[in-house]
């Protein structure tokens, strides 16, 4: 079994079935009994077997401040995919893959996780290997390593985190 | 509504080709993997886009909103997956000849 840091508490474990259940709704789409029956039944199954291992939960502002910097990342990610796409259509293929270790700055978790998925979700660049604060992230040319060296993804996420206590 | 559908699903099926052309290409699991990932970041979201569109304020656009959130969250955990398998297993990575 996870070992469980904290007591669960149990509105948090009803707050998180009832999510579950909405989302069954949502899908089954189906009003009868037993549907709606068997979706209770497992969303709390779910949430119960799950409530071991949550030990990040953010705070409104970490959330608010997360949500604004999707767009950004968005705007990165379409830059980017244009980038790849003209490598991969020019007819000499000017790829130059190499790996670079990045070290981060970064003290909690959830900030390593989020650049990660961050450097991972662009086209170009792919986290291979994390390890606490160390990344090894795989570039397919100069120009998409150059925005893992230059650490701009990390100076935002460094200021998205700024007011958190640091847990790493 | 129609044709702007059009235009979305249009440049996601560019975006679709090129990755697939991508694949072919590129020369190992690495920089393939690249490739790919541009399929789930930008083509499907296209895609998506565009069959919404067309869908209209519906329960199916709500669905397909879902989709979209649980593709941009699994799909860089897949490729990190993937990639680290590869770098764990001892694959060297293909690199450009120096001259």
């Amino acid at each position: 079994m996870a070992t469980r840091s904290r007591p669960i508490s149990s509105e948090f474990l009803f707050l998180k079935s009832m999510a579950l259940f909405v989302f069954w709704i949502l899908f089954s789409a189906s009003f009868e009994w037993i549907h709606l029956g068997l979706g209770l039944i497992f969303s709390f199954a779910v949430a119960w077997l799950n409530s071991g291992h949550s030990p990040f939960v953010p705070r409104f502002r970490l959330w608010l401040r997360i949500f604004l910097y999707l767009p950004w990342l968005f705007y990165e990610i379409i830059r980017s995919s244009l980038h790849l796409s003209k490598l991969i259509l020019h007819p000499a293929l000017p790829i130059d893959p190499h790996l670079i270790s990045v070290e981060s700055k970064l003290r909690h978790h959830a900030a390593v996780v989020l650049l990660g998925n961050s450097i991972t979700l662009t086209p170009g660049t792919i986290t291979a290997e994390v390890d606490r604060n160390n990344l090894i992230v795989h570039a397919i040319d100069k120009v998409s390593g150059e925005e893992v060296v230059s650490k701009k993804i990390e100076s935002k996420i460094a200021d998205i985190f700024k007011d958190e206590e640091p847990d790493l | 509504m129609d044709i702007l559908a059009i235009i979305f699903m249009t440049a996601g099926l560019f975006f679709l080709i090129v990755a697939a052309i991508g694949v072919v290409r590129l020369p190992d699991v690495f920089s393939r993997s690249h490739a790919v990932s541009l399929t789930d970041s930008l083509g499907a979201f296209l895609m998506l886009v565009g069959i919404a569109l067309l869908e209209g304020l519906s329960i199916n656009m709500l669905k397909i909103l879902v989709v979209l959130i649980l593709l941009y969250i699994l799909n860089p955990v897949i490729a990190h997956a993937t990639v680290r398998a590869a770098l764990r297993s001892g694959l060297k990575p293909w690199q450009k000849e120096t001259p």
